[in-house]
């Protein structure tokens, strides 16, 4: 039953409201040495999510490649996953 | 004068006392060039990410200094030409918001990995064993749980 409601609105999904996670805990200044967090921003080949699934505001999006791309140039994260 | 930090991962083939004398190296390059270190936090081992120079191990270190704005380079200059540093960034602190995090880095590898494992043990031994003799067993377990976890 609810497939059916989901096939028939093929454009009214629900808009859930994403919030950036970091403007919630009120970080400032993303750490790249905080590698468990940063982690959580990649899929599991290593790649950077995309805003529209992370739900980050633009500035800590920013902050957040910013951060992600420091940890893999010092080898705390890894560039790729295979 | 602004605040810097910067992190470099050191062979772990070198021995204890060289790396010391490096670290010291690095720390007295940074004074010489009038610059004042305020931190220095060696991580220990770690298993890199990713192999570098077919290397899977390193030693990883992080300092924090205050200096004019041609400490860096010369800094940067100094670890690319030392063969036993692998790898090396300095990064410029933010000045007003770092201070949010100030080191939330090392506790989420240690604690998670080994507190499940070594928190077992340490209630069932306590009653026959003295506390000062489980402390350090269980830290010294700490570095040894946590790479393999990693």
């Amino acid at each position: 039953m609810s497939e059916d409601r989901a096939v028939r609105r093929p454009r009214g999904r629900k808009p859930r409201r994403k919030v950036c996670s970091f403007c919630v805990d009120k970080i400032e200044y993303i750490d790249y040495k905080d590698v468990n967090r940063l982690r959580r921003f990649t899929n599991e080949r290593g790649k950077i999510l995309p805003r529209r699934m992370s739900g980050n505001c633009a500035k800590h999006q920013r902050q957040l490649s910013e951060a992600i791309k420091r940890a893999r140039a010092i080898a705390l994260m890894p560039y790729t996953v295979d | 004068m602004n605040k810097y930090e910067v992190i470099y991962i050191i062979d772990t083939a070198m021995e204890e006392g060289a790396r010391k004398e490096l670290i010291q190296k690095f720390a007295d390059l940074i004074a010489a060039n009038g610059g004042a270190v305020e931190k220095v936090d060696e991580w220990g081992k770690r298993r890199l990410a990713y192999a570098i120079d077919y290397k899977v191990e390193g030693y990883y270190v992080l300092m924090q200094f205050t200096a004019g704005p041609d400490v860096p380079k010369e800094l940067q200059r100094n670890l690319q030409i030392n063969e036993n540093v692998i790898r090396s960034q300095v990064v410029k602190l933010l000045q007003k918001k770092s201070s949010v995090k100030p080191r939330p880095v090392r506790a989420p590898f240690a604690a998670p990995a080994v507190e499940a494992p070594v928190a077992a043990p340490v209630q069932e031994a306590a009653p026959a064993a003295p506390a000062a003799e489980e402390a350090p067993a269980a830290s010294q377990e700490a570095p040894a749980a946590a790479p393999a976890e990693a």
